[in-house]
């Protein structure tokens, strides 16, 4: 068992590399990167200086930047060696630590994501401990009473919050809530005053704030979880050893309780590491509905603002945090179902 | 067919919330294929000087050829109301939605969004630059639905015929392609597909390959299982005792025999295409403006929502065909799934 997650946490390694040089390369031959974006810069000022000084325009269509500055900018960032040779000395300095900077901000990267995290993973956080407080008994309640109202109902309520993505549901909810009936604010995490007001204030403003962002992250997770839960339990309430259970005279509640519920928690632990991709990095469609300044928005922007260190430097925590996530839940798994044994 | 499929399919005709759906959503995707006569800037019918013309198909008819002073293509809107005015027996009959997607349809002293009026025949408002929404939904959803239709078919060829070949044969080729599968299932698609379109201006066809790029790792995974599984079975080892090449027993023995999974998952790959390019859409990086798409109405709705006509009927029809699609999602998998299920008393 040692040696296969060994050999996992080892995979990692190959993975890791693909993902970055793909990404890297893409990065590479997009154009409007950084240097490109200061030529353009250039442009426009000598641009608006020439007509400021009612110009001659003798040299209008040349370069702003002589050859010379160019080529320093380049190498400043690293575009002036072939790719493979920027790629693995950007890979050595992420191997000491060092994301780089941001060629839109000059903060380093790192420092930036530190920023974004915690807002993530608050929003993450509440909405895992949601998710499992309510998947679960639902879960179950709809296993019991299969092909009941209940079940049918719930099932309909389930499907719909499925159907609707996310994001979507969000923007209905701020159209509702914010705009017509003026309960919750629009977006954001806290309000302007937010340092003016007292301790129960802060607290109330930021409540006000969660609820919405919240209630989307959930309504696509939701799903997904209650129906594993429900066809887990319904697919041990029919195994031979509740059925022996139920005919030895146990009642039922005991039967779930204490012989199929443990077993059919295992596919819920499945999915127990894959949280922590989501946990920290958010997703940046509801981030940009309700503009939260989480890690999916700090991405996002970064992917339109060209800002490619920031993109890298995301991926790089993403990628690994998924990575290590899938193991995590191999491990969970492992450590819950004697059954199972990796080789 | 064969017995078992015929009763799949009962089954799943019994599983009403399903069934209707299918329904319904079948009549919706074949009321979009004719569109164009429902919505419509061009009359279905034009009766000039005991002549008929049918404008809806084919090319556009000049102006000139009802007595207008104009080359381009008649104003047919305009030219109802000139018959009418007329009297000589001429006339014009519109589509039901006599707007296309494309038009403003501008009024004097007011600016658009106009909300919806019966009078203007803009059933559901107009947007911000005063088209139709109604006509806009219509040949948004057409795109929508037949890009994820599309895209459900080029992803499923690929998936099953990499995911069964892994499976199959194991091994080093199943080794290759999982560390593959690996990488690229790590690359945050989303974001990839953002940084090209930002590059280049995509169409129909570019979007459907950069998605389809990414969009066949889940069914090859799921059919190397299945393949996995039923490479064991006797009938495989019936088969290749009986001679059979790789080939057929692939093709023929295995994968018919993983339908049910297939079936299964489709319709969750339809509302996945669908929300995928209404989510591209709504950023902008989707399909290039003027193009009719839920998302861009999305967009218009969020950042407008005063004029609240726009983003309640763009969410509620979306709403309607996702429900739809995963109701039939939720019966297929029930009537295709063989397991019984114990029901304590």
């Amino acid at each position: 068992m040692t040696a296969y997650f060994i050999r996992r946490f080892l995979l990692i390694i190959p993975t890791f590399i693909g993902v970055t040089i793909i990404v890297f390369i893409i990065t590479r031959f997009v154009p409007g990167g950084p240097v490109e974006r200061m030529i353009a810069s250039a442009h426009l000022a000598a641009a608006s200086g020439q007509s400021a000084s009612s110009g001659i325009s003798q040299d209008a269509g040349n370069q702003p930047l002589s050859e010379d500055q160019i080529n320093r900018l380049k190498e400043y960032y690293g575009f002036d060696k072939p790719v493979i040779t920027s790629y693995f000395s950007w890979l050595f300095k992420v191997l000491k630590g060092d994301l780089g900077t941001s060629t839109r901000y000059y903060d380093p990267v790192w420092d930036m994501i530190k920023n974004r995290i915690p807002v993530s993973l608050y929003f993450g956080l509440i909405s895992m401990i949601l998710i499992y407080s309510v998947c679960i008994p639902l879960g179950i309640a709809k296993a019991v009473k299969h092909k009941t109202a209940f079940d049918n109902i719930s099932s309909i309520a389930v499907f719909t919050g499925y159907a609707i993505p996310g994001w979507v549901a969000g923007a209905l909810l701020l159209f509702l809530f914010s705009f017509n009936f003026e309960i919750f604010p629009f977006g954001g995490l806290v309000s302007d005053e937010f340092e003016d007001l007292s301790l129960y204030g802060k607290i109330y403003d930021l409540f006000l704030h969660t609820i919405l962002p919240v209630i989307a992250y959930l309504i696509g997770s939701f799903t997904v979880m209650t129906l594993l839960m429900k066809n887990s339990l319904m697919d041990n309430l029919s195994a031979d050893y509740v059925k022996t259970a139920v005919a030895k005279g146990l009642s039922f509640k005991k039967a779930i309780f204490k012989h199929a519920l443990q077993n059919s928690l295992i596919p819920i632990a499945t999915s127990f590491g894959n949280n922590i991709s989501l946990i920290v990095t958010g997703s940046f469609l509801i981030e940009t509905v309700f503009n939260i300044n989480g890690m999916g928005l700090l991405g996002y922007e970064a992917i339109i603002e060209r800002d490619y260190p920031v993109v890298l430097g995301i991926l790089v925590i993403s990628s690994l945090l998924m990575m290590i996530g899938n193991i995590l839940s191999d491990a969970c798994v492992a450590l819950i179902d004697p059954r199972v044994k990796f080789q | 067919m064969n017995a078992l499929t015929i009763k799949k399919i009962k089954k799943f005709q019994s599983i009403k919330r399903g069934y209707y759906s299918f329904i319904f959503f079948a009549g919706l995707c074949l009321l979009s294929l004719f569109a164009e006569t429902l919505v419509n800037s061009r009359a279905l019918m034009v009766c000039h000087k005991g002549e008929y013309y049918f404008p809806t198909y084919g090319k556009m008819i000049s102006g000139k050829t009802f007595g207008l002073d104009y080359e381009y293509e008649t104003n047919y809107k305009e030219l109802k109301k000139i018959f009418s005015e007329k009297k000589q027996g001429d006339y014009v009959l519109m589509p039901p939605v006599p707007y296309n997607a494309y038009e403003n349809d501008l009024k004097k002293n007011s600016y658009p969004p106009f909300p919806p009026s019966y009078k203007s025949k803009h059933y559901l408002g107009t947007d911000n630059m005063g088209r139709d929404i109604l006509a806009r939904l219509l040949y948004g959803f057409r795109t929508a639905i037949f890009f994820a239709l599309i895209l459900l078919a080029i992803n499923y060829t690929i998936g099953i015929s990499i995911g069964s070949i892994m499976g199959y044969f194991g091994k080093k080729f199943d080794l290759f392609f999982q560390r593959i599968i690996e990488i690229w299932s790590n690359i945050p698609f989303l974001y990839v597909i953002i940084i090209i379109s930002s590059v280049i201006l995509p169409n129909f066809f570019i979007l459907l390959f950069i998605m389809a790029l990414f969009g066949w790792i889940g069914i090859t995974w799921t059919i190397r299982t299945m393949t996995y599984k039923e490479k064991e079975k006797e009938y495989v080892l019936a088969a290749k005792a009986a001679g059979a090449s790789d080939y057929r027993i692939i093709f023929k023995h295995i994968i018919p025999n993983t339908i049910a999974v297939i079936v299964t998952f489709a319709p969750f790959s339809i509302s996945s295409g669908i929300v995928a390019l209404t989510s591209l859409d709504y950023l902008g990086f989707g399909l290039p403006a003027p193009t009719p798409s839920w998302g861009e109405l999305l967009a218009q709705g969020s950042a407008n929502m005063s004029a609240w006509w726009i983003l309640s009927s763009v969410i509620a029809s979306m709403a309607f065909v996702l429900i739809a699609v995963s109701f039939i999602g939720e019966a297929a998998r029930e009537a295709f799934d063989p397991k019984m299920h114990s029901i304590y008393e």
